[in-house]
C-alpha cells in the first residue's frame, strides 16, 4: 500500500515538472518537423516520418530519464524531504520501488501521448498500414524506459544527481552496444573475452529492444520478440533495484 | 512598473544595457552575413564522409541507425541536387551512400537512386553496380531492388549486360514485391542475351498471365518469332540489337 | 519508578539496571529503550572513525516528557535519527513500545519532527498532511478529514491550497508538527521543535506538546531553549560527545544543584574576608557571592564586624542553564571504544 502510495506520489511530482510537458511539446515538434522535411526527401516522407518520429519517442524518454529518473531518490537525499518518509513504517525496498514505479508510469505516458500523434500522423498521410509496426516500437520503448528507469532509481540511491545521470547514461551507451560487446568477444583472447561477455551480460540488453527499422519497412516483429523484451524488462528491472534495495538499506541519512 | 517609471539611474542602466545589446548583434549578424559570402562554406556530407565505413559509424548512433540513415538521406539528396546544377562533381557520394547503406541496410530507395546517380551522373558505374549489388545482398527477397538491379544492367552506360539484367528481371518476377512488368523485362532481356529457351518461357508466363491483351499478343509474337528462329537454327532472328547506351544530362 | 534515577554518566543507579530487564518485548512502562546504542562513522578515505553516539543507555517512560540536551554535534539527532530508522545502529539496540528499531513495524507508533524539516514544494500544504497521514496507515478519507482539522489546529488553515514552495520557515515548521501528529501516534520524537518559530508560534508548540502530554502520549524532544525544557519536561537527559552524560528530573536537577547565595551591601566595601567570594560591583551596592550556603553565617558576621552595612541576603537556585553548561564545560573527554561494529 505505501508502495503504491510512493508511486503515486513519484507520478504526481513527475508530472508537474515542467520538464515533462518540454518533452511531449518536443516530441510534438518534432513530428511536425518530421513532415517539413518530408518534400525533401525524395518520396521516403513516410520513412523519415516512422524513424524519426520513434528516435524522438525513445531520446525524448531518455532525457526524462536522465534529467528526472536520476535525481528521484538523490533530491529527497539532498533536500532531507526522504526523512518525513522513511521515518514512517515504509520500507526501504518499497520506497524505491515506488520511486521506480511512478516514474515509470510517467514515461508511459509520454511514450504513449507521443505514439499516439505519431500514429494519428501516419493515418492522416495515409499510412495507416504501418501504424501496427508502430505501436508494437512504442511499446517496446516503454518496456526500453522502464530498464532505464530501474538503473536510474539506483544510481540515484546511492549517488549525487550528476554523476547518476553519467552512470545512467554510460549503461546506456554500454547496453546499446552490448551486441556489439558480443561480436567482439568472438575473435577475442580469452581473459578479453570473459571481461567483454560479462560486460555485455551486466549491461542491459537494449538491442532487444529496437525493432524501428522493422517498422519503418512496415513489417512486424513477433509476438515470441515481444513477449521476450517484456520478460527480460521485468527480470532486468527487478535484479536491479534489488540491487538497489541492497545497498540503500544499510546507508545513513544525514 | 514600467521602464520609464524608474529611477533615472536604474533606467540609464537598462538602456544602456539594451544598447549595448543591439550595437553588438548587430555587429554578430554582419559578422556572420560576411563569413556566409566570403569564406569557403562547409559541405554538406564532409562530416559524414570522414567516417571510414558505416560499420564503425553504428555503434555511434546507439541503435538509432536508421534514423541517422534517414538524416544523411536528406543530407545526400540536398548534395545530389546541388551538385547537379553546378558542377556535376559528386566526389563524396559513393562514400555517403555507402555508409548510408550500412547504416540501414533495407534502405532500398537509397540503393536505386545512389546507383543509378552514381553511374549516370557521378559517371562511377563500377561504383553504382557495388552499390546496387550490396543492395540485393542485404536484400535478396527485394522485387523492387531487383527489377532495379535489372534495369541497370540493361541500360548501363558503356555497354549493357543483358545477360545479368535478365537474370534479375527474372529474380523480381518471383518476388511477391516485384513489379508485374518484371517478367516481360526478363523476357526482353533473355531473347536479347541470346538465352532464347529462357526467354520463351518467360514469354510464355506473360502470355497466360498478364491481364492486358496487348501484352498477352505481344508475348505470343515474340514467342512465334522465336520458335521460327530456333526452327531455322537462325537465333538471330529473334535477337534485336540494341545501341550502346550513354548518358545525357540535360 | 520515583526517586533519585540516575546518576553521573548514564549509569543505571540500583535497581534500575536495563540489563535486568529483557531486551526486547513490550513493558507496559517504557516507550523507548536503548542498550548499548552505538553509532560510529567511518571515513572511507581515511579510515578514521568518528563518534555519533556510544553505548547510550536509556530509557524513556510513557506518557513522560523527556527533554534531550546537548551541544552541536553532541548526538542528539543522531540518536533520533537511530530511533526513526534513518540510520543504522553500529552496534547495540533500541527497542519503541518493544519493538526493535531494526523492523519498519516499529515505526507505526513514531511521530517524527527533524530539524528543519523540508517538503515536497510541488504540493500543497494539504496534499503533503494528507499524504503523511496515508502513509502512516490512515485510510484516504480519515486521512483527508485529519488534514483539514490539523492544517486549522497548527494555524494553517488559510493556506491550505497553497504550494509549499510559499510557505514560510515557521509555516513548514508547523506543517512538520502537524505531519508528526496526524495519525496520532503514541510516541513523538521531535528534532528541534521550537526551531524558526516566532514566540507565539513556541507557545502553541508548548500548549500542543502539553496537549498530547494530556493524551498520554510520550514526547522526547531535543532543544536548546531551555526555559521549554524546564517549564514541559518530566525528566532531562543530556548528551556530551555522543554519550550519555545526565538523566534526571528537572526538579531535582535544581534542587541538587549548589545553593548559592547573593549578599548585597552598600557602597564598595574594602574588606579581607575568610573565603573566596564573588564579587560584582554595581552603582551604590557591591553584591558579594557565596558559592557555598553553609558558610553562610561566618561570612555575615565578618562582613558586619567590618562594618560593611548589608541590605539583603538572597538565595540563588540554580537554574537549569547554569546546570547545562557546567555539565557541558566538565565535559568528557573519552576516547573511543574501538570495538565490533554491526
Amino acid at each position: 500500500m505505501t508502495t503504491w502510495l510512493i508511486a503515486h506520489n513519484t507520478f504526481r511530482e513527475t508530472t508537474r515538472d515542467r520538464l515533462l510537458a518540454g518533452a511531449i511539446a518536443a516530441g510534438v515538434a518534432l513530428l511536425a518537423v518530421t513532415q517539413l522535411l518530408s518534400p525533401l526527401a525524395m518520396g521516403e516522407g513516410r520513412r523519415l516520418t516512422i524513424d524519426l518520429g520513434l528516435s524522438g519517442i525513445s531520446w525524448l524518454g531518455l532525457l526524462v530519464v536522465l534529467l528526472v529518473g536520476t535525481s528521484l531518490v538523490a533530491k529527497e537525499l539532498e533536500r532531507r524531504t526522504i526523512f518525513n518518509l522513511l521515518s514512517r513504517p515504509i520500507s526501504r525496498p518499497g520506497y524505491l520501488v515506488g520511486k521506480w514505479a511512478g516514474l515509470s508510469a510517467t514515461l508511459w505516458l509520454v511514450v504513449l501521448s507521443m505514439g499516439l500523434a505519431l500514429c494519428v500522423l501516419l493515418a492522416l498521410r495515409g499510412d495507416g498500414a504501418f501504424v501496427p509496426g508502430v505501436i508494437q516500437n512504442v511499446l517496446l520503448a516503454g518496456l526500453e524506459l522502464m530498464v532505464m528507469t530501474s538503473i536510474a532509481v539506483m544510481c540515484s540511491a546511492l549517488s549525487t544527481p550528476v554523476l547518476s545521470a553519467l552512470y545512467t547514461l554510460g549503461f546506456f551507451i554500454v547496453g546499446q552496444w552490448s551486441y556489439d560487446l558480443r561480436g567482439f568477444a568472438e575473435g577475442a583472447p580469452a581473459l578479453l573475452r570473459g571481461l567483454l561477455e560479462v560486460t555485455a551480460d551486466l549491461a542491459p540488453n537494449l538491442p532487444l529492444f529496437n525493432a524501428r527499422t522493422l517498422a519503418a519497412g512496415g513489417h512486424l516483429t513477433t509476438l515470441a520478440h515481444l513477449g521476450l523484451a517484456t520478460a527480460y524488462a521485468a527480470v532486468y528491472s527487478g535484479c536491479v533495484l534489488g540491487l538497489a534495495a541492497a545497498a540503500f538499506e544499510s546507508r545513513d541519512f544525514k | 512598473m514600467t521602464a520609464l517609471s524608474w529611477s533615472a539611474p536604474r533606467r540609464a542602466r537598462f538602456f544602456t544595457a539594451w544598447a549595448i545589446a543591439l550595437v553588438l548583434g548587430a555587429a554578430a549578424f554582419q559578422i556572420a552575413d560576411l563569413a556566409y559570402r566570403d569564406l569557403p562554406r562547409p559541405q554538406p556530407l564532409e562530416e559524414l564522409s570522414y567516417y571510414p565505413s558505416g560499420r564503425h559509424l553504428r555503434p555511434a548512433t546507439l541503435g538509432h541507425a536508421g534514423t541517422v540513415a534517414d538524416l544523411a538521406w536528406l543530407r545526400a539528396v540536398q548534395y545530389y541536387g546541388e551538385h547537379r546544377s553546378t558542377d556535376m562533381r559528386f566526389v563524396r557520394m559513393a562514400d555517403v551512400f555507402e555508409i548510408l547503406t550500412t547504416l540501414a541496410p533495407d534502405f532500398v530507395a537509397a540503393y536505386v537512386f545512389g546507383g543509378f546517380a552514381l553511374a549516370q551522373e557521378g559517371r562511377n558505374v563500377a561504383a553504382g553496380e557495388r552499390l546496387m549489388l550490396k543492395g540485393i545482398e542485404a536484400n535478396p527477397t527485394s522485387g523492387v531492388l531487383a527489377f532495379e538491379l535489372g534495369f541497370f544492367y540493361f541500360v548501363r552506360p558503356g555497354g549493357r549486360d543483358l545477360e545479368r539484367a535478365g537474370e534479375f528481371f527474372e529474380l523480381a518476377s518471383r518476388q511477391p514485391g516485384g513489379p508485374p512488368e518484371a517478367a516481360r523485362f526478363a523476357a526482353f532481356a533473355h531473347q536479347g542475351a541470346g538465352n532464347l529457351g529462357v526467354a520463351y518461357e518467360l514469354w510464355g508466363q506473360v502470355a497466360k498471365g498478364s491481364p492486358n491483351r496487348y501484352l498477352r499478343e505481344m508475348a505470343e509474337r515474340q514467342m512465334a518469332l522465336i520458335r521460327t528462329a530456333l526452327e531455322q537454327g537462325r537465333k538471330e532472328l529473334a535477337i534485336r540489337r540494341l545501341g550502346v547506351p550513354g548518358v545525357l544530362i540535360k | 519508578m520515583h526517586g533519585s534515577e540516575e546518576g553521573v554518566a548514564g549509569r543505571p543507579a540500583a535497581g534500575h539496571a536495563p540489563a535486568d530487564r529483557p531486551a526486547g518485548g513490550e513493558t507496559p512502562d517504557v516507550a523507548v529503550r536503548c542498550t548499548g546504542l552505538t553509532k560510529l562513522y567511518r571515513d572511507p578515505w581515511t579510515l578514521k572513525v568518528t563518534r555519533g553516539l556510544e553505548d547510550l543507555d536509556l530509557e524513556v517512560r510513557r506518557g513522560e516528557v523527556m527533554g534531550y540536551l546537548g551541544p552541536n554535534g553532541a548526538g542528539k539527532t543522531t540518536t533520533l535519527k537511530l530511533l526513526t530508522g534513518l540510520h543504522k545502529p553500529t552496534r547495540g539496540g533500541a527497542w519503541i513500545f518493544g519493538e526493535s528499531i531494526e523492523t519498519t513495524s516499529s515505526r507505526r507508533r513514531i511521530g517524527f519532527l527533524p530539524e528543519q524539516p523540508y517538503f515536497y514544494d510541488y504540493l500543497t500544504g494539504m496534499e503533503y498532511l494528507e499524504l503523511a497521514g496515508r502513509l502512516s496507515g490512515l485510510q484516504g478519507r480519515e486521512s483527508r478529514d485529519r488534514a483539514r482539522a490539523w492544517m486549522g489546529r497548527v494555524g494553517l488553515g488559510a493556506a491550505e491550497s497553497r504550494g509549499l514552495r510559499k510557505y514560510s520557515k515557521g509555516m513548514l515548521q508547523r506543517l512538520g508538527l502537524a505531519a508528526a501528529l496526524i495519525h496520532g501516534p503514541d510516541l513523538l520524537l521531535l528534532d528541534e521543535p521550537m526551531s524558526g518559530l516566532d514566540p507565539l508560534g513556541r507557545r502553541d508548540v508548548r500548549d500542543l506538546l502539553l496537549e498530547q502530554r494530556e493524551r498520554g502520549v510520550t514526547v522526547l524532544f531535543s532543544s536548546h531553549i531551555l526555559p521549554d525544557v524546564e517549564m514541559l519536561c518530566d525528566r532531562v537527559a543530556i548528551v556530551l560527545q555522543g554519550r550519555l552524560s545526565r538523566v534526571a528530573r528537572v526538579g531535582e536537577l535544581v534542587e541538587d544543584g549548589p545553593q548559592r547565595v547573593e549578599i548585597r551591601c552598600e557602597g564598595q566595601p574594602v574588606v579581607a574576608l575568610p573565603v573566596t567570594l564573588s564579587r560584582i560591583e554595581r552603582p551604590a551596592e557591591t553584591a558579594f557571592v557565596l558559592e557555598q550556603g553553609e558558610r553562610l553565617d561566618e561570612v555575615l558576621r565578618w562582613l558586619i564586624e567590618a562594618g560593611v552595612r548589608v541590605r539583603a541576603v538572597t538565595p540563588q537556585r540554580s537554574s537549569l542553564e547554569d546546570l547545562y553548561v557546567q555539565a557541558a564545560q566538565s565535559g568528557i573527554e573519552r576516547p573511543l571504544r574501538e570495538g565490533r561494529q554491526a
